[in-house]
């Protein structure tokens, strides 16, 4: 019984065209079966006679199982039967076993009684599938019951890759190296297989996959075939009047690959509260101002302080402080604060490690350093590693946005979005209103790690803290 | 086969004497007293109680040893020697008197039992050596790192009293595994010793020195190096191949009969004999030896029996008599020469040897005639001293051997070489790999210009690539082949370098087996090319000790099947000296081995993977005159132990693959590079040896019928090897077999496979594929496609096990069951 496709495990026949004792040449057809989703005939690949039909219609048969011998009238055939196995190795000594390893790849050795071997699905250079599976398989049944069953085939490590890069599932991929292995040839091939001109624009779009063959007519991909899983490689080819293609750098591809995993690996989303800005605005005016005058050595941004401040809360919420694991949590007790930096050649997140032993000018000159290391390009790599910070400051004001919703740094717990001061209405009390300055801060939070309660309180503190930073300079 | 030498029935058939007369061999027959040596005036009353002191040194050392092994300590003072001991104590006039005779520029090589003749040599190299000289060897030793410590053992001004502390303490540090040790602790007891006190190895492996040391003889008679060379061996060893061997290749009749002028004449090695009646619990008189001595042996050797004689080894005069008159018969160029110096040990085996086999009165017996305490009782009775003075040289010994002993153990002072930390640093000493032109300032001795050498003419007459101009293939005889390739690069050298010898089992007027060396006869005198005895283990044994006395030399094995003739040597030996000495010696030789086919199981088989096991050794395998001329050259210009494998299947074959043919002039090929033969996308093909070029046949199949090309990789060296080149072809191609001829089933062919496999995981498409030769046998000639890699084995192999062709038809069961099926019935 032909496998059809990896997932199948059996067929059902749905009737014998030929019955014992019937002469039959070679395309004669022996049998229809189906599978769950198509049907199918079954030739017979050679010429002579029925001796043996094991199975009746309708009869679900296990793929790789003998159904029918083929011979010449008067051979046997008993040993071909699916249970024959158990009983050879009763009755034939070992000498079988070695006979059938010696006569089996000369694949005409059982020309006197040929089986019917499975068909297996077309290769790429429309190869029949191997030969001697079944064979293999029965030698060593024969020989001493080491291999009661096929092997499982798997896949190679480099057709596992291959398909990876072509967005090709291996799954969905009849193998047709040495004992229906996948191998690379057979991903390639699947990466080819024809598809509609949904299927191709959806592809293009990027993040979709497509199975080695389709649903429609001679395994066309259609649009509904296409399933996501990585980010798939459009076709690069075919730059036109248009547009020009550029290949990504690989910075450019790291970045990719984090953001996407990021967003496709947890469940993220965003809280935004707003945090009074007077005292930071003041404070960062005496700290301009003892920096001009050379009572610090640091020249002290409002990210700084907020970045002091988010210090200052994530030591009150271990949780938020942590890395997410699945299953189980990372909770530091330290905080090695990462903070997305913009270069030229892209983001990037380096880290502060404990950034809680820094007082304010230390932090603000710690935090200066990593970012002018990233736009020299002289970072020491492990701190741009997302598993060196234990959270993440993303800071956007200074471009005027407002609010955001940045993208965690898997896996990490949270990162926190920075927007810019914009004046906000404030009920001051006993019926006056004022246009306060307000900071936008967007909480990103995996809810995997952390309930909405939890991080709601997180954020509160982070805008307490703001609000009551207490620094004398 | 000289044909000086003729083989005349007349004298052959019809000899004049009908007996052949054996020599008598003295035994016991000194008997001065040391009066009468006094006054015959050949010792002062100093060398005397020199003689005296330096058995009293032995003594205390071998004391110190057993007392540390057998309670864990020395006077007092604990310390745990987990290594091995074979203690001499009883052998000291033995040693002493063996020493007492010889110069710095003499030799002594050793046994696992030879602590006394280290000791003996050093302290006599100590008292003859200039000051000026002794203090240089001291201070330039280790960068004085040993010296430094063993100034700590004494305060005074004396410099051979300072040399003593050094010999006691870099001799106790060695053994005890210490860094300032004499091999930095990595000869320990058995492999302790000191060339500059021309103490040369002692060795593990009983008789191992019986080769060795004729090597180094050969070197000090080709070199013309000043001194003879002492085998220190026990009675046991002379049941030994190697000391056999070496006796016979020492005793060749043709250093008279055919070695001309300045080199006419035996080789000057003497064996010498402890022979203290055990070996190991058996004892050779009497038990398991039919020699009732030692000396008996002489005789089978050579016609004047080597000078055999027996002495006595517990009185040290009767041993220094003997070895001036061996020593004055050797310079006068009669060697080899052999004595039996007859002594007891007093120890077992070893410490943890009961001595069951002998009795209590037997060992009592033995100590009442005591070495040093008769010696003693003789020099009262001369009056060269009084018992308080002996006592008094004793108590020095025994205080200068604790001042050592607590230095040697001292963790700080002597510590042992980190390889945790430092875990490269013993990899590092594996091998010297230097590069030298010439290992020796002499000009070669050579018998004409290169380019008046009749072979050297008749290759400038060849073409250096197999194809001619119009791109046909060269006639046989036109054609430059790897024959050429390897005489190109030996001759050259031999040219350069007057140090380089070359023999073996047929390796002058033949030209070698397989006709490699013709034209040498005519370039080279005997003394530097000429035909060893049938005796592997000598061939390779000599090489190794011509080779650590600083010289160039080829060896060769004549099929790669007779390797298990000299395992030792090749195994035990040739790969472990660079290391054991601590990188002192270098080991300068290049093995020949012939690789064969067509004559059956005892002399086709491919034992290269053999090699490989072995760390020390570097491995090479070229199968085209390009890659062997190359190799050899880079083989001959190093400083390492190679196995050179040629394929006999391959003698002929002309140039295919380097471009512009064998170049004329001289170039190296860097051993452990492999080179891609043919370059290909779909699959890798790497191969050992002649296997290449049936693995290039299987390419063109597969190019034809399949669409495949297979990128072939001629590995050429298996240790070291590269494998950037094979693991970028694999990264490429995803597939990869990996086919030799010899014997599949724990070759180096799986090594390759599974180093790849780690190496190349993600990148493959199958599992490597090895293709070895079947795990029988070699067949005759008529049988062999069945047991050697064909190239049908290869495409079978490729549609079994890594890629279903279409439509193939396998001839050869290369599936995973039959790989299951032949393991479980060990074939």
């Amino acid at each position: 019984m032909p496998k059809q496709g990896q997932s199948v495990e059996s067929c059902i026949v749905t009737e014998f065209k030929k019955k014992v004792g019937d002469k039959v040449a070679v395309g004669d057809i022996l049998f229809s079966y189906e599978t769950d989703k198509a049907s199918f005939d079954e030739e017979s690949k050679v010429e002579g006679t029925v001796l043996a039909c094991f199975f009746n219609d309708n009869d679900e048969i296990p793929c790789l199982t003998n159904v029918m011998v083929i011979g010449e009238p008067g051979e046997s055939f008993a040993e071909f039967a699916p249970d024959a196995g158990a009983a050879a190795r009763e009755t034939a000594p070992s000498e079988v076993s070695s006979q059938a390893g010696i006569s089996r790849p000369a694949g005409a050795g059982l020309r006197d009684s040929e089986v019917v071997e499975p068909e297996r699905p077309q290769g790429v250079w429309g190869r029949p599938s191997p030969q001697f599976e079944g064979g293999v398989e029965r030698s060593e049944t024969v020989a001493g019951g080491i291999v009661p069953q096929a092997a499982p085939a798997g896949i190679s490590p480099r057709a596992k890759h291959l398909a990876a890069e072509k967005g090709v599932d291996p799954n969905q991929i009849a193998g047709s190296g040495p004992g229906g292995r996948v191998i690379e040839r057979d991903v390639i091939a699947a990466a080819a297989s024809p598809r509609s001109g949904l299927a191709k624009a959806m592809m293009a779009q990027g993040g979709l996959q497509a199975p080695a063959s389709g649903t429609g007519l001679a395994g066309m991909v259609k649009g509904g075939d296409l399933k996501t899983w990585k980010p798939s490689h459009t076709d690069i080819a075919g730059e036109g009047s248009e547009f020009t293609v550029e290949k990504m750098s690989n910075m450019r591809k790291l970045i990719a690959k984090s953001m996407y995993n990021s967003l496709q690996n947890s469940a993220q989303l965003t809280h935004m509260l707003g945090a009074d800005a007077r005292k930071i605005q003041a404070l960062r005016k005496k700290a301009k101002k003892a920096f001009e005058e050379g009572k610090i050595d640091a020249n002290v941004t409002i990210n700084d302080f907020v970045c002091y401040a988010v210090i200052r809360a994530l030591q009150k919420f271990p949780k938020v402080n942590s890395h997410c694991l699945g299953d189980a949590m990372r909770l530091f007790n330290t905080v090695n604060l990462g903070c997305a930096v913009d270069t030229e050649r892209g983001l990037m997140v380096p880290c502060v490690k404990h950034a809680e032993d820094l007082n304010i000018t230390g932090l603000s000159k710690a935090l200066k350093q990593v970012a002018d290391d990233c736009r020299k390009g002289s970072i020491n790599p492990d701190l741009l590693s997302a598993e060196a910070a234990s959270f993440t400051v993303s800071n956007l004001g200074g471009f005027g946005v407002e609010w955001f919703t940045p993208v965690i740094n898997l896996p990490q717990s949270a990162i926190l979005g920075v927007g810019t001061i914009v004046a906000r209405p404030k009920d001051l009390g006993g019926g006056v209103y004022a246009f306060v300055p307000y900071l936008g801060l967007s909480l990103t939070y995996d809810h995997r790690a952390l309930d909405g309660g939890e991080a709601t309180r997180f954020l509160k503190q982070v805008a307490t803290e703001i609000e009551n930073l207490d620094i004398q300079f | 086969m000289p044909k000086a030498l003729y083989i005349d029935p007349e004298v052959t058939l019809r000899p004049q004497e009908h007996e052949l007369k054996l020599p008598t061999i003295p035994v016991m027959k000194y008997n001065k007293t040391i009066k009468a040596e006094l006054k015959d005036g050949r010792f002062t009353k100093e060398d005397l109680l020199r003689i005296y002191r330096d058995m009293s040194y032995i003594r205390e050392f071998e004391t110190m040893l057993n007392l540390v092994k057998t309670t864990g300590g020395y006077n007092g003072v604990p310390y745990n020697n987990p290594g091995p001991a074979h203690l001499s104590a009883g052998q000291e006039a033995a040693s002493v008197g063996m020493a007492y005779a010889l110069d710095t520029d003499d030799f002594i090589f050793g046994s696992h039992r030879s602590h006394g003749e280290i000791l003996a040599k050093g302290l006599r190299s100590i008292q003859i050596l200039p000051e000026k000289e002794l203090k240089k060897v001291m201070e330039e030793f280790w960068d004085g790192a040993t010296l430094n410590v063993a100034k700590k053992a004494y305060k005074g001004k004396d410099t051979k009293e300072l040399g003593i502390r050094f010999l006691l303490y870099g001799a106790m540090a060695e053994i005890f595994a210490r860094t300032t040790g004499f091999n930095k602790g990595l000869g320990g007891s058995m492999h302790t010793f000191f060339t500059p006190f021309g103490i040369y190895p002692n060795n593990a492996i009983v008789g191992g020195s019986g080769s060795i040391a004729v090597g180094a003889a050969l070197y000090k008679k080709v070199n013309r190096k000043k001194g003879i060379v002492v085998a220190n061996l026990g009675d046991g060893a002379m049941a030994r191949g190697p000391v056999l061997e070496g006796m016979t290749f020492a005793s060749m009749d043709q250093f008279n009969t055919l070695w001309e002028g300045d080199m006419k004449g035996g080789l000057p090695v003497l064996f010498n004999v402890m022979d203290n009646q055990y070996a190991m619990g058996g004892q050779t008189k009497g038990e398991t030896m039919g020699y009732t001595f030692p000396a008996r042996l002489g005789a089978g050797f050579k016609a004047d029996a080597m000078a055999a004689e027996r002495v006595d080894g517990y009185n040290p005069l009767a041993v220094i008599d003997a070895f001036y008159r061996k020593k004055a018969y050797l310079l006068e160029k009669k060697g080899p020469a052999l004595l039996d110096v007859v002594t007891y040990r007093y120890s077992g085996h070893s410490p943890s040897d009961q001595s069951s086999y002998r009795t209590k009165e037997e060992i009592e017996a033995w100590e009442k005639e005591d070495c040093i305490v008769a010696f003693g009782k003789k020099l009262i009775k001369a009056g060269v001293a009084d018992q308080a003075a002996l006592d008094a040289i004793r108590a020095e010994v025994n205080a200068n051997i604790f001042e050592c002993y607590k230095l040697a153990i001292d963790e700080e002072l002597s510590p042992r070489m980190d390889l945790v930390k430092q875990d490269e640093l013993l990899g590092e000493m594996m091998f010297s790999n230097q590069s030298i032109d010439s290992l020796s300032d002499a000009k070669p001795d050579v018998l004409m210009p290169l380019e008046d050498n009749p072979r050297v003419k008749q290759i400038k007459g060849k073409e250096r690539f197999w194809l001619d101009k119009d791109g046909k293939p060269v006639s046989s005889m036109k054609s430059y082949n790897f024959r050429d390739g390897v005489f190109e690069a030996i001759v050259d050298r031999f040219y350069k370098d007057a140090s380089l010898i070359a023999y073996g089992e047929e390796n002058r007027e033949w030209g070698g087996a397989f006709a490699v060396y013709r034209g040498l006869t005519e370039a080279l005198p005997y003394h530097r090319l000429f035909n060893s005895p049938i005796a592997e283990a000598a061939i390779i044994g000599t090489a190794i000790g011509y080779a650590m006395c600083g010289g160039r030399v080829i060896p060769e094995i004549m099929y790669c099947d007779f390797l298990g003739c000299c395992g030792d040597e090749i195994f035990n030996q040739l790969p472990k000296w660079q290391a054991m000495s601590g990188n002192i010696l270098k080991m300068p030789v290049v093995v020949r081995v012939s690789v064969g086919s067509k004559y059956g199981a005892q002399h086709s088989q491919d034992w290269t993977s053999l090699c490989t096991h072995i760390p020390g050794l570097k491995v090479c395998f070229p199968v085209t005159p390009y890659d062997a001329k190359g190799l050899m050259n880079a083989a001959l210009q190093g400083t390492d132990p190679v196995i050179f494998f040629e394929s006999q299947r391959l003698y002929g074959i002309g140039e295919k693959f380097h471009e512009g043919g064998v170049p004329e002039g001289y170039y190296e090929i860097p051993i452990g590079e492999p080179d891609i033969k043919r370059a290909g996308k779909d699959i890798t093909i790497l191969t050992i040896g002649a296997t290449l070029y049936r693995a290039l046949e299987a390419a063109d199949t597969l190019k034809e019928k399949y669409g495949m090309e297979a990128e072939v990789i001629d590995a050429r060296s298996l240790v070291p090897f590269n494998y950037d080149k094979v693991i970028e072809s694999v990264k490429k191609t995803g597939r990869i077999i990996i086919a030799g001829d010899a014997c599949a089933r724990g070759s180096y062919l799986n090594d390759l496979a599974a180093n790849i496999s780690e190496m190349a995981f993600d990148y493959l498409d199958a599992a490597p594929v090895v293709l070895g030769s079947r795990n029988w046998i070699t067949p005759c000639h008529e049988l062999e496609e069945a047991f050697f890699p064909q190239p049908s084995w290869f495409l079978d192999a490729i549609n079994e096990k890594i890629v279903p062709l279409k439509d193939y038809v396998p001839t050869s069961n290369q599936t995973v069951a039959q790989m299951r099926l032949h393991a479980r019935k060990g074939i």
